[in-house]
């Protein structure tokens, strides 16, 4: 482990020197909504957020993702593979959206088939998280194996304090990028302590909602529980809490093609929340309402997802809880889940 | 190194079409790939999927209809419905279709051996019953399975698929091959009525025995409850599913049923195994 710090106010000299050996993504702010965009000029970045709108899977995971292109000539097609991806930090991203990119390992890399776009992004992906100072009040990280400084999924971990950005180093790769960075100064030994500490109280301030890690196994026997038909009676369809959820990765595949005959086949984001996503040709449809579209997302989350890959599919940022139109609030279907189950234990 | 991206498909072209019913929207095609080692590397068994792409509309996935016995080329029978297929069928001999695949886990050809077959067929979802049908009753496999039923209904006499194929096998001795359709028509010779009291008729043995059906739902669940009459375990009933799917990997996340991806732990499940997860399907 390394110490490091930079003062605030040179944190662009930073931005200039990871430059130098990659592509940067930074949190950039853009009529009014914060994202994850490649950082062209240094003082386009916005560090003073509490998340992003739009979480740093983006950059994983690219709203829009070219699988192949091709190009047709006469009767004849030439498909044209990717590029190889370039060597990326990916900096100030917070720690619950970081976890995301394990999870992402995780998922693309199981079973017989490999995806070949997000692994290779991700191998060449250096992360310098940044915590979490002041937690909103829709977060729940701590409820989901994560923490607003948690370093698990991240190789570079900075804290703010005072004038300064503290980074430790929690990889061998994240210690390799910063031993590089001239912009950087040994930490202030001092202080350590004190940022310690300060990460101890912050975390332990974010309310823990109880008996979320065994939440799977609750779900197992309440498929067909009328529950769900509260839980579903607001919601108006919208997609958006699945569109900015960090762990959200169900796409749609369509061809686009130029005048010329070459085109790509792209990979968009989707969502469970649209009929369409389920409608099979002949007008047969699995899930006709909204009551079995909630359902899955709480499934796919929450249940299939332990089950599958052993991982809890949801990190806690609370960004479906802020985004949703109708104010449904995740925290409680959980609530809900584990009333009921009390009940029928009891 | 680069990981070989299996979203990528290969390129075969169309040696030949066959117009299959009298409406003409359903055709088999036939494929031989463009490059002879990937047809080495497409290693398939009957009831498995693959993905076909018409470059500039995109992919669809269909049953493979041809069986592995049958070599040099696959073929898939399709039936226009959405804008993949009708594309597909606007294609002509000569033409370039990207194709991806195998897919799916396919017929249990392997824990079937040494049991009596009962295939029960509706419709165009014939095709990967077609392929088992072929693989069970070739010259090598014939030996490894028992007493071979083949039971097809259609609506009409016009829509029956794979005429040359059934007049093949109804002349050989060891298929029991049962036609039908759901009202009398001119001309038509064999039985009539709908599947399921067609299978209460021929009344297959449950001994030794498995049943493998594929056709619309109400097909399914009729004859369903006959072969629970006939004393069919759940375990002895095959059904292959069909759901609305996108990447065939597992990744796009539209084909679950529970916790189970149609395109990856299917499409073939049986009844025993479809009781476990969510009718979601």
């Amino acid at each position: 482990m390394m110490q490091k710090m930079i003062s605030k106010e040179k944190i662009s000299d930073l931005i200039k020197e990871l430059q130098k050996e990659f592509k940067v993504f930074g949190p950039v702010k853009e009529e009014g909504v914060v994202l994850f965009k490649e950082i062209t000029d240094a003082k386009e970045i916005c560090l003073d957020y509490s998340n992003s709108k739009i979480p740093a899977k983006s950059v994983l995971f690219p709203m829009i993702d070219t699988l192949f292109s091709y190009k047709k000539e006469g009767k004849g097609v030439k498909i044209i593979e990717n590029p190889p991806y370039e060597k990326t930090v990916i900096f100030g991203i917070r720690p619950c959206d970081s976890m995301v990119f394990s999870l992402f390992k995780n998922f693309f890399s199981f079973g017989k088939y490999k995806d070949p776009l997000v692994l290779n992004r991700l191998k060449n992906i250096t992360i310098i998280g940044m915590g979490c100072l002041e937690p909103r009040t829709t977060c729940f990280c701590t409820s989901v194996n994560g923490g607003p400084f948690n370093k698990e999924s991240v190789d570079v971990l900075i804290t703010e304090f005072k004038d300064n950005y503290y980074l430790e180093s929690i990889t061998d790769k994240g210690e390799a990028l910063i031993k590089k960075i001239k912009s950087l100064t040994d930490a202030d030994k001092g202080d350590l302590a004190k940022i310690e500490k300060l990460q101890k109280d912050i975390e332990s301030a974010i309310p823990v909602i109880e008996g979320l890690d065994g939440i799977y196994t609750k779900l197992d026997g309440l498929f067909d529980h009328p529950m769900w038909k509260m839980e579903s009676q607001g919601c108006i369809g919208c997609g958006s809490c699945t569109y900015l959820c960090p762990t959200c990765h169900c796409f749609d595949v369509l061809d686009e093609n130029k005048q010329d005959g070459s085109g790509r086949r792209i990979r968009i984001w989707d969502t469970c929340q649209f009929p369409l996503f389920t409608l099979e040709t002949s007008g047969h449809n699995p899930r006709t309402t909204k009551l079995p579209r909630v359902r899955q997302r709480i499934f796919h989350k929450f249940n299939y997802y332990p089950k599958n890959y052993n991982i809890i599919g949801c990190v806690g940022c609370g960004r479906c809880i802020i985004n949703c139109p109708v104010s449904s609030d995740i925290r409680n279907i959980f609530i809900s889940v584990e009333n009921i189950s009390s009940k029928t234990e009891g | 190194m680069q990981l070989e991206s299996p979203y990528i498909p290969v390129l075969t072209t169309i040696k030949s079409i066959v117009r299959e019913n009298e409406v003409n929207d359903i055709k088999t095609f036939e494929f031989v790939f463009n490059d002879e080692e990937n047809y080495k590397k497409f290693d398939y068994v009957a009831g498995q999927f693959a993905e076909l792409s018409v470059f500039g509309v995109g992919e669809c996935p269909i049953g493979i209809a041809s069986s592995p016995t049958e070599k040099g080329s696959i073929k898939f029978t399709v039936k226009k419905a959405g804008e993949v297929t009708a594309a597909l069928h606007n294609l002509e001999v000569g033409d370039i279709v990207g194709i991806r695949g195998p897919l799916g886990n396919g017929w249990p050809v392997e824990e079937m051996k040494g049991k009596n077959l009962v295939i029960i067929g509706g419709g165009f979802a014939f095709s990967t019953l077609r392929s088992l049908t072929i693989f069970a009753s070739h010259e090598d496999n014939r030996k490894n399975y028992g007493d071979l039923t083949v039971i097809y209904g259609n609506r009409e006499s016009g829509e029956v698929l794979y005429r040359d194929i059934l007049e093949e096998w109804e002349k050989r001795d060891d298929i029991n091959v049962v036609l039908t359709i759901d009202r009398e028509q001119e001309g038509w010779t064999r039985k009539v009525g709908f599947v399921a009291p067609i299978v209460k008729e021929v009344s297959p043995s449950p001994e030794k025995a498995v049943a493998i059906v594929c056709g619309p739902p109400i097909m399914i669940k009729t004859t369903q409850d006959v072969l629970k009459e006939l004393k069919f375990s759940d375990e002895q009933i095959l059904l292959s599913l069909e759901m609305r799917m996108k990447c065939g990997i597992g990744k796009c996340g539209r084909c679950n049923v529970g916790n189970k991806f149609v395109c990856l732990d299917g499409p073939v499940f049986s009844q025993a195994e479809l009781n476990k997860l969510p009718k979601e399907y």
